[in-house]
């Protein structure tokens, strides 16, 4: 296929991380143990990387890295590692959901027609300068959407707090408690006279 | 590269991770398939920035990870939850809503 104005270099990088990314995206959802899973996750990040690179979005390729396969991947291995269970059948087919694969699989050819129908062939011609870097998305994000971007930041606040309390283990408040109620009862023991001994000897001592 | 070939990988992209979401019974996959999905959409989101020469699409791509993350981190929490209140992770399982 003729690509336009994309050198040859561009094309091989393009597909090299195209065929990797789809691969390693394939090899995540089929594989069974959860922890090559989302070793591969890693690599299609990785690879979705290069690509945000190629489209000339160097800011967003670093934060993917940062943010996909450095903390999200760290959480996912650690719930992994809570809930190490092996699975009897991973995969759940039903033939409601075969007839959904197959108009899935419809509607994406029509979607690739509408797409490639829509769309000049030729790259884009050469981006503004500084295009994609940390100052011009700066510069958009602190001017344009400033209030989105706290919202961001309150919605993240709120899934940490969410994230404590859901995951919280009530064992513990069980626990306490049961220990409050135990030292309460000590308590009102050790104020009374001890059990074995009668009652004359002590008169008046409430 | 034309942008549409970056729109047919983020269309293939979000397919894998549907079909993730959709035929796994392990819900730590489903949840990487949403990953994907949401991935997906952040590179088609790139390549229409790149091909209007306009910033917002990456301003709303780095708004997409934030919410990932959140998303991933409650995600996770809540399946600690379902492992804690009855001892698997597998979605055909977890129907206490459905009764």
């Amino acid at each position: 296929m003729n690509a336009g104005g994309a050198t040859a270099v561009d094309q091989v990088v393009f597909w090299v991380l195209a065929v990797l990314t789809t691969f390693f995206a394939g090899f995540t959802i089929t594989r069974r143990n959860p922890v090559t899973a989302v070793m591969s996750l890693v690599a299609t990040f990785f690879c979705l990387a290069g690509i945000y690179a190629s489209l000339s979005a160097h800011f967003l390729a670093v934060i993917q890295v940062l943010v996909y396969a450095g903390a999200i991947m760290v959480l996912f291995i650690f719930v992994i590692m809570i809930l190490n269970r092996e699975e009897v059948a991973p995969f759940s087919i039903r033939p409601l959901r075969v007839l959904g694969v197959l108009g899935g699989v419809y509607l994406l050819t029509k979607l690739v027609d509408v797409v490639g129908v829509g769309l000049p062939e030729a790259a884009p011609g050469v981006t503004p300068d500084g295009f994609g870097t940390v100052a011009a998305i700066g510069e958009v994000l602190f001017r344009d959407f400033l209030f989105p971007f706290e919202a961001i930041s309150v919605l993240l606040l709120v899934a940490i707090v969410g994230g404590v309390v859901v995951s919280r283990s009530h064992q513990k408040e069980v626990a306490a408690v049961e220990a409050a109620d135990y030292r309460h009862q000590i308590e009102e023991l050790a104020h009374h006279d001890y059990p074995g001994e009668p009652e004359a000897p002590t008169p008046g001592h409430h | 590269m034309p942008t549409t070939y970056y729109i047919v990988l983020s269309f293939v992209l979000f397919l894998i991770g549907t079909a993730g979401v959709l035929v796994r019974r392990n819900a730590l996959i489903a949840l990487m398939g949403i990953e994907l999905q949401l991935n997906g959409g952040n590179l088609a989101m790139l390549a229409f920035s790149r091909e209007l020469g306009d910033l917002k699409g990456h301003v709303f791509a780095f708004f997409i990870i934030a919410l990932a993350a959140a998303e991933a981190a409650v995600g996770l929490a809540i399946l600690v939850a379902l492992f804690r209140g009855r001892q698997t992770v597998n979605l055909d399982e977890a129907t206490l809503l459905k009764r």
